[in-house]
């Protein structure tokens, strides 16, 4: 790409150089280790290394009950955890074959579009100090505080919360605290509308995003890129609207997708992500019907507290899930995905009928994008990675699980 | 390049726009807060240092020690060691929970068939060796007392903790001989 003197020049010797990046460097956006083979500034071979972050969720899963799995979710990609959870959670009454009643559904596209705007802000925030826009940074964490203290109200918790179990969730939302996350939703577009003021045209901003990082749609496919690294080449695929889960089908929306697949496509990809998902939660808002928020199906969800504390049937009922899991569970083997912020997160099982997974894989988008980051970053330079590295968005709780 | 973008090149417009939003927050309210100074009240229901529910009754724990909490415990912090007691009743010697291992997903609350462990609000803790973070029963019934003498004591009882279908915080029904003497 550049060509330095010295490469021309036969008299002064020039030799790679290995630069070993990470695995503590802030900029890779946790412990993620690339070794790094240089030519002056260009890379010539950039390998990732994962695992440093690896916590054996999978193997953990294997000796848990179906309930107790939900707080590992949390811990994957613990900056949008409410995916996760709802993720889980999905594919679990996929497996169970459970029917959600409608509020619940309702509810649960309304925290998983707010755990979007958690993960985006976040990503936004993270990736513009990367490549050096601080105010930015600083913004986004005051709208992201305001979401983190709804969840809070909502369920007790900020990060880890934890909110929806196998069959519904943990508790119904009061009227209170949808007419606030409404009020917000009326101020957030023009919160949005102050970052893109900041950083939209901002000519350092565009240098160091334009053009850089590309991938073709056809590639973006075979590397199996997902979610809006995959939208930002221009491939309209999102599994919302693909499967149906939660209430996508009722609410109006569409699948935001960028041209170049460059930097900044990813980044507007994004930030017109913010947009819709603010449009779902407020029409979700309008829309919402009164009714149980727990699933009928006494198999799989812990009876009713009032009914433990006075029935012997539920109390017995009671004990056996909790010690032993579900115990019906179907056998056979299931891969149920979602769209999270990040990507497609899947799910695997292998159920073998007793109340814990014989095997529970994850299929988590930052692995894949992790894999796909030495055909983004080879023939660039060294300062491209950082921002390749934010314009992929990934986590490393999730990625090496 | 038209004339008017070479003119928005040339000033830096796009550059002004951004530090003129810059400026004017300058002059709104800070949005931070200076932690150890101020702070912020934790809302209702935030999940954190756990309590084990004294009967007001009895002055014991309400526990019996049926060990559902450590059963549901995804991190397996909750230890619990019963032994036979008088007229063979279960008792509960040692109830202790590792709060290190925590990760405060309240499985034990919804667990527990007698709404015996409770989560509070109280998430500012530290010490300087493992061993204070043993939380013994002795402890637990210790952090219940302090937090039901707080002002939110009350409140968190009738909204979180009190389970709905039996009357929780009047005492135990007395035994059949007690009540005979009466």
């Amino acid at each position: 790409m550049n060509n330095s003197n010295s490469d021309n020049n036969p008299a002064i010797a020039t030799k790679e150089l290995t630069l070993n990046m990470g695995p503590q460097h802030p900029a890779t956006h946790g412990v993620l280790r690339l070794v790094l083979d240089l030519n002056g500034e260009t890379i010539v071979k950039c390998t990732p290394y994962v695992g440093y972050l690896h916590r054996g969720v999978e193997k953990l899963a294997e000796n848990r009950n179906y309930m107790q799995i939900l707080p590992l979710t949390d811990r994957l990609d613990y900056i949008s955890a409410m995916s996760n959870n709802l993720g889980y959670c999905v594919a679990v009454e996929k497996l169970f074959d459970i029917e959600l009643p409608e509020r619940t559904e309702y509810i649960r596209t309304i925290v998983g579009e707010l755990s979007r705007i958690v993960n985006h802000l976040l990503w936004l925030a993270t990736h513009a100090l990367d490549i050096g826009a601080m105010t930015v940074f600083l913004y986004c964490f005051r709208e992201r505080e305001k979401i983190l203290d709804l969840f809070e109200r909502l369920c007790g918790a900020r990060l880890t919360v934890s909110y929806p179990r196998i069959g519904g969730l943990k508790n119904d939302v009061d009227a209170q605290w949808l007419e606030d996350l409404y009020a917000f939703t009326d101020e957030f577009p023009m919160r949005v509308e102050q970052y893109e003021t900041l950083i939209n045209k901002n000519r350092i901003w565009l240098r160091r995003t334009k053009g850089i990082g590309v991938i073709s749609a056809e590639e973006a496919i075979n590397w199996g890129l997902s979610g809006p690294t995959l939208r930002g080449s221009g491939v309209p695929y999102d599994v919302r609207k693909v499967t149906s889960y939660g209430v996508y089908d009722k609410v109006k929306w569409e699948v935001c997708t960028g041209k170049n697949g460059d930097i900044y496509d990813r980044y507007r990809v994004r930030m017109d992500e913010f947009g819709q998902s603010t449009s779902i939660i407020r029409q979700c808002i309008e829309q919402i019907p009164q009714g149980p928020i727990m699933a009928d199906a006494p198999k799989f969800t812990l009876p009713a507290k009032d009914k433990v504390l006075t029935d012997m049937e539920h109390l017995i009922h009671h004990f056996v899930l909790i010690t032993k899991g579900p115990q019906t569970a179907p056998e056979g083997e299931l891969y149920v995905s979602t769209e999270v912020p990040k990507g497609e997160l899947g799910f695997f099982f292998v159920s073998d009928g007793t109340g814990k997974p014989y095997r529970m894989r994850v299929r988590s988008p930052s692995f894949v994008h992790v894999s796909a980051l030495p055909r983004l970053c080879e023939g660039e330079f060294v300062a491209d990675i950082i921002a390749n590295i934010g314009s992929i968005d990934i986590v490393l709780g999730e990625c090496d699980r | 390049m038209t004339v008017n973008e070479l003119i928005k090149k040339v000033f830096f417009i796009e550059i002004l726009q951004g530090l003129a939003l810059t400026l004017k927050h300058l002059f709104k309210p800070a949005v931070t807060i200076q932690y150890p100074a101020e702070r912020k009240e934790p809302f209702a229901g935030s999940r954190g240092l756990h309590a084990l529910v004294r009967d007001s009754g009895t002055g014991r724990e309400k526990c019996v020690g049926c060990g559902l909490c450590a059963a549901m415990c995804p991190s397996q912090c909750i230890h619990i060691y019963t032994s036979e007691g008088d007229d063979h009743k279960k008792v509960v010697d040692r109830y202790e929970i590792e709060v290190l291992r925590c990760v405060y997903c309240a499985f034990c609350v919804e667990a527990c068939p007698y709404g015996a462990i409770v989560l509070t609000d109280h998430f500012e803790y530290s010490g300087y060796s493992r061993e204070e973070f043993y939380y013994t029963k002795e402890r637990l019934l210790e952090n219940w007392d302090k937090y039901m003498a707080g002002n939110k004591g009350k409140e968190y009882l009738e909204r979180f903790w009190r389970p709905r279908a039996v009357d929780f915080a009047t005492p135990a029904p007395a035994k059949k001989e007690e009540r005979a003497k009466q």
